[in-house]
């Protein structure tokens, strides 16, 4: 490091001392959640989080081995695409050919390899065609650019010029050459073997027998969950200035219980309880010592009594967690009962599902009284009867006489399963309990850090009630197996992090030191959480393969997808091509008078999106072997759209090429979730573009939201 | 030797004439006003000189060696700096990333070739300093900065990287009194560090102070380029405003305060 370096990060630190000292009141402090929620790829992450939970639910295959290597398949070819399109956005530009041009690309390989004589096809070796095919779409991406840069045209019209003359070439060659437009059989070319291990090898789970994976698994995604809450610990509370190390014996001591405990339950197949709830004490003890350790205590506990408004929320949350419950209770879990049976047949339960539907209405009422809408109110009360009568009319229909006039809408009402509303009711209910609560504790949290810990603490073992409750009463094993720990899991972190804000003091100051640890844990965090999902999706156990699970094919592509992801990512945050790249976007003229050369960054961005393409269209060929000449063709408006899930501007000059591919992965699970789950495979679209409307609309509020003043 | 030097520089947009035979110099320790009302031809003039646009006509001499810049980048390479007067800043990046844009510091080996973080930002926080603003994130994106603190940023990085002259365009028009005297201060403080200072404004009260030499456009063509001793503020305002036209503006006006009463 130079001189001035050193010089420059001393008089940085001396700063720091200088601003905990008189804080500038124009900058407000922004806490980790908060610095999080303004990523812009973090409403795609959310989404794919939660599209991937809904499929996992709904699904049998979704979430197991083979239906991930199934929808990774798909994302691959569609986030590379999606990942360097994203790339040209932030420049500034589109391009339309992108998806011609996967098809192109590997037509034209094809045709370069095939030996068809007099008429074309010039028969050469793949190690000579494959640099040649690339050396092409390359220039097709300078073509683009140059193009768009020369004549100030906007790229969506050049490049649709490209993209509808790409489109003719392909099958024009195609008719002129072979005289067909399915362009075939690049197997047929020399070295075609060591080509195909490089684009479209593939890794057999079920060869790759690993008994200590579950083990290996379970640790890695352990060790990684309690780096990330720790990193979210530095970055939220104040540090001490010298630990206080009384409290390390006790860290020690409660780790040490928890680890005893954990090793208990896995010798003892997790059978017994007891252990669980050792694990679970050993953490909170560790996790509060560790507290009391490294951070700063709160001085006042400031214990003011919670506003009427909150003591609402909390109640109401717990109300209708207790009516979840109850509803649970009353209806039959494997019941296929209809609706209309039920009101027919069981009084009991059409007292309470009326009593139910009354309630919701009144509290609707309510709520539209006290926010002053008159009109709501009127509505809401009008609803209330329209619901009088149409519970009237199912009585009525539940008559066999009446039964035999049919009435569409309704009869399909009635034909709810009992399964069915309690699965609803239960989901619904759990749904608004929590989320009433989660609200009471965070309004609480701005006058009394005590009443706030004491909810989220109530939020915690309310979550551990209900995991059990399911538990006992759920007849899937997906669930046993899995969402079960996630809930105990998630309960502690929320158990751990509300006993630690009792504790210590949250920080109102940036601390560069501390957000520099935190950073770096986490990024540790998630790097062995991710490791410990790839561990488990490419290994399989003796028990497993004896318990028959079908073989998942996992293709290389998906390498490539990962690496053209890193490899943007990189490039974007930390080379002077990414640093270019925002700059043409964002202000094309200021990049250009500061010394930006933006006409040959522009360009180079094109050329990255041709050779993105050409890398697609690879793939594709080396998959398939044979082409159809439409290959690819109207796929361009996919990628833009997983660019613009992923929170990049259609405008250019933010975005990021993470959240493109996590775009492409939200796509590509829609799209293959749909069909796992039984449904016509049709509604994808409907999917998508709800999808792509619910994207924008999300990336704009959170990041609005976020970027609000905290008040 | 001037430092930088241009003689009877002319400027055509089809058959508009935007500048006609300009003649001035600036010399090393010295700061070159260029004063002119709205459409007389400022901006222009300092598009030549940065290298965004071409002169039609004329010379245009760098140390003595006439050039001819193709991009804004042949002039930041030959340590000519400017400040625009819509800043030239991209609002959505951070002030690090805006202070450095298009002369990164680097480090690594290429392929793996990555811009210098610590260092960027150490200088960049440090110069701004000078510039007596305090930015306490310099990982804050610049459309979130005051008007004033924008200028200074942009006035910091052109300081920065213009080892030799130094062109500032309206740095003071949208500046309030005590913000624009930080701005005339750095400007006095560029000139004991021995640059050279081109300084465009239509206010006279702000050239007067600070210039040893006074250029004044009117309508695409100078009014004369003259030194500090041949001309007083008043003659300066006077030129500026067209002469005879501000003597005429001001009867008038004194007659409407006049009826007023």
């Amino acid at each position: 490091m130079s001189d001035t370096a050193v010089e420059a990060s001393a008089s940085g630190a001396a700063d720091g001392a200088v601003d905990t000292a008189g804080t500038d009141e124009r900058l407000t402090f922004r806490g980790p959640f908060q610095r999080l929620l303004t990523q812009p790829e973090i409403g795609a992450l959310i989404g794919a989080i939660a599209i991937w939970g809904f499929f996992w639910a709904v699904t049998r295959p979704f979430g197991t081995a083979g239906g991930t290597a199934n929808w990774l398949d798909v994302a691959a070819t569609l986030g590379i695409t999606a990942v360097v399109v994203a790339m040209l956005m932030i420049g500034g530009e589109f391009d339309l050919s992108a998806g011609a041009m996967t098809g192109a690309t590997g037509i034209m390989l094809i045709l370069l390899v095939k030996d068809i004589g007099e008429l074309g096809g010039l028969g050469l070796n793949l190690f000579v065609a494959i640099p040649l095919s690339f050396i092409v779409a390359l220039a097709i991406g300078w073509f683009n650019g140059t193009v768009v840069e020369k004549t100030s045209l906007p790229s969506f019209i050049v490049t649709l010029g490209t993209f509808f003359a790409l489109k003719g070439v392909k099958l024009g060659f195609a008719k002129l050459l072979i005289d067909n437009i399915q362009v075939g059989r690049v197997d047929e070319g020399t070295g075609y073997e060591f080509w195909r291990r490089v684009f479209a090898s593939t890794w057999a789970r079920n060869d790759h027998q690993f008994e200590g994976r579950d083990v290996v698994y379970n640790q890695l995604l352990l060790l990684g969950v309690v780096l990330f809450v720790l990193a979210f610990f530095d970055m939220a509370f104040v540090h001490r200035r010298r630990s206080d190390t009384r409290w390390l014996p006790v860290v020690f001591g409660g780790a040490a219980l928890a680890v005893a405990g954990y090793v208990l339950l896995h010798v003892r197949n997790g059978g017994d309880m007891f252990f669980g709830v050792l694990v679970g004490a050993g953490v909170i003890v560790a996790v509060g010592a560790w507290g009391k350790y490294r951070y700063e205590p709160r001085t006042s506990s400031d214990l003011i009594r919670p506003s009427v408004a909150i003591q609402t929320l909390i109640g109401g949350g717990v109300v209708s967690l207790v009516i979840a419950v109850i509803t649970a209770i009353i209806f039959d879990a494997e019941s296929s009962v209809s609706l209309r049976e039920i009101i027919a047949d069981d009084p009991l339960k059409a007292i309470y599902l009326t009593v139910l539907a009354a309630v919701a209405v009144a509290l609707g009422a309510l709520w539209a009284s006290r926010s002053g809408h008159r009109t709501a109110l009127v509505r809401t009360l009008s609803a209330l009867a329209v619901i009088g009568v149409l519970i009237a009319i199912l009585l009525l229909l539940s008559d066999e006489t009446v039964r035999e006039a049919r009435i569409d809408f309704l009869t399909s009402l009635l034909l709810f399963t009992e399964q069915g509303i309690r699965a609803i009711l239960f989901v619904g209910l759990v749904a608004i309990g929590l989320i009433a609560m989660a609200m009471g504790a965070v309004r609480a949290g701005a006058t009394s850090i005590p009443v706030r810990s004491f909810v989220q603490s109530s939020i915690a073992l309310a979550v551990v009630a209900i995991a059990f409750f399911v538990q006992n009463q759920s007849a899937s094993r997906k669930f046993r197996a899995e969402l079960f720990t996630v809930m105990l899991l998630l309960a502690l972190v929320v158990f751990c992090w509300s006993i630690v804000s009792l504790l210590a003091a949250e920080r109102s100051a940036p601390d560069a030191k501390a957000d520099r640890i935190g950073r770096l844990t986490m990024t540790v965090g998630v790097v062995l959480i991710v490791l410990a999902v790839v561990v488990r999706l490419l290994f399989t156990t003796t028990a497993e393969i004896e318990d028959g699970v079908p073989p998942a094919l996992f293709s290389v592509r998906i390498v490539w997808f990962i690496a053209v992801t890193a490899a943007a990512v990189w490039a974007l945050a930390r080379t002077k091509f990414g640093n270019w790249t925002f700059a043409v976007g964002g202000n094309k003229e200021a990049a250009r008078q500061v010394g930006v050369p933006a006409a040959r960054t522009k360009t180079q961005l094109f050329m990255v999106v041709s050779a993105g393409a050409w890398l697609v269209g690879m793939l594709l060929t080396f998959r398939l072997t044979t082409l159809q000449a439409s290959t690819g063709d109207g796929n361009e408006f996919e990628y833009i759209i997983a660019a613009v899930v992923g929170g990049n501007l259609l405008t250019g000059g933010y975005g990021s090429a993470l959240g493109a591919a996590i775009g492409a992965l939200i796509m590509a699970m829609s799209g293959q979730g749909i069909p796992f789950a039984g449904w016509n495979s049709d509604w994808r679209f409907v999917f998508l573009g709800g999808i792509l409307l619910l994207a924008v609309i999300a990336n704009n509020f959170i990041r609005s939201r976020a970027e609000a003043v905290r008040k | 030797m001037s430092l930088l030097e241009v003689k009877n520089i002319s400027k055509f947009y089809g058959n508009i004439i935007a500048l006609k035979d300009i003649t001035t110099s600036v010399e090393a320790g010295r700061v070159t006003c260029v004063l002119g009302d709205n459409g007389a031809g400022k901006s222009t003039f300092i598009k030549i000189l940065s290298g965004v646009h071409q002169h039609d006509e004329g010379q245009f001499l760098v140390e003595g060696q006439p050039v001819r810049f193709t991009s804004p980048r042949d002039a930041l390479d030959r340590g000519i700096a400017t400040v625009y007067q819509d800043l030239a800043m991209v609002p959505l990046m951070s002030v690090w990333r805006n202070f450095w844009l298009g002369s990164e510091p680097t480090v690594g080996v290429w392929p793996f070739k990555v811009v210098d973080q610590t260092t960027a930002k150490g200088i960049a926080v440090d110069e701004l300093g000078k510039m007596g603003i305090d930015i306490r994130d310099p990982d804050q994106p610049v459309g979130t900065l005051s008007g004033g603190e924008r200028q200074s940023v942009a006035i910091a990085r052109a300081a920065y990287f213009g080892a030799k002259v130094l062109i500032l365009d309206e740095p003071t028009s949208a500046l309030g009194v005590k913000q624009s005297g930080v701005v005339l201060r750095y400007i006095v403080e560029a000139r004991r560090r021995g640059l050279g200072v081109i300084f465009i404004t239509h206010n006279p009260n702000h050239a007067w102070p600070v210039g040893d030499r006074f250029m004044i456009l009117n309508r695409g063509r100078s009014m004369g380029d003259f030194d500090k001793s041949e001309l007083d503020l008043t003659e300066l305002t006077r030129l500026m405003a067209g002469g005879a036209e501000l003597a005429q503006l001001q009867d008038e006006l004194a007659e409407a305060m006049e009826s007023t009463d």
